[in-house]
């Protein structure tokens, strides 16, 4: 079982729980903790797709190979309020 | 750095509901050592009016933890690449009304251009990589954004 963080949009996309609790297995890896909540949000999965939603893990940016232990932090990164998009998604269209 | 200050380095980079005063702020990063000479500010406030819409009101979210520690990172790093002698980061979280502070940055160096420099820097690095984020209330409702003030 892993616990994924909400915050912001993500949050309100889940009707505004705080945190997931997916059955993912213990060392598992965060494309597999991305397919469950897809399998349960996908609007949430899209984005994720999209890189416009990040996972982080242990609060630092995660991989989709990134392994995820049960007692890891895990949370779902919506756009920062900054504006021009996650580091690894910029797009430069938001001066 | 002064290691007899090291202690207070959370005093340097913080996240609270409650709002600061510049002039607090200021005499803090001007304690640190008396080799500075110039101190630029960067104060973001809220607005009330956000990409055509009237705002009245805005809520800050911030994931604890992660956003003191991407601050400290901020501060470090600046520390390392300017020649500046010392930074401060304030971030608000929680509802801001029109007009109040949300983010404050401040660098003190021996001269104005670092401080200028590192101030922007800074500004900048904490919109890309701070997990804070921003609800605007709206008369269409509210509204998550990416836009910073």
């Amino acid at each position: 079982m892993v616990t994924v963080r909400l915050f912001g949009m993500t949050k309100m996309m889940a009707g505004n729980q705080p945190a997931l609790s997916l059955n993912v297995a213990n060392g598992a890896k965060v494309k597999d903790v991305i397919a469950a909540i897809e399998a349960g949000y996908p609007h949430i999965g899209e984005l994720i797709h999209k890189k416009k939603v990040l996972v982080s893990v242990n609060q630092e940016i995660a991989h989709e190979d990134t392994i995820v232990h049960a007692s890891d932090e895990v949370a779902l990164l919506p756009p920062f309020a900054g504006g021009a998009g996650h580091p690894e998604s910029r797009e430069g269209d938001h001066a | 750095m002064n290691s007899a200050a090291a202690g207070s380095d959370d005093l340097f980079v913080r996240v609270q509901r409650e709002n600061f005063s510049l002039d607090q702020e200021l005499d803090r990063v001007r304690s640190r050592s008396t080799r500075i000479g110039g101190i630029a500010t960067f104060l973001g406030v809220a607005r009330d009016r956000s990409r055509g819409r009237d705002v009245d009101r805005i809520t800050f979210e911030h994931y604890e933890g992660m956003a003191q520690k991407k601050l400290r990172e901020i501060r470090e790093r600046a520390l390392q690449d300017f020649d500046i002698l010392e930074l401060l980061i304030i971030h608000r979280y929680g509802e801001i009304s029109i007009g109040e502070n949300i983010v404050l940055i401040i660098a003190g160096a021996e001269h104005r251009a670092e401080a200028f420099r590192a101030c922007q820097w800074a500004i900048d690095e904490l919109k890309q990589i701070t997990p804070i984020w921003k609800l605007e209330r709206t008369p269409d409702g509210e509204v998550w954004v990416e836009e910073h003030p």
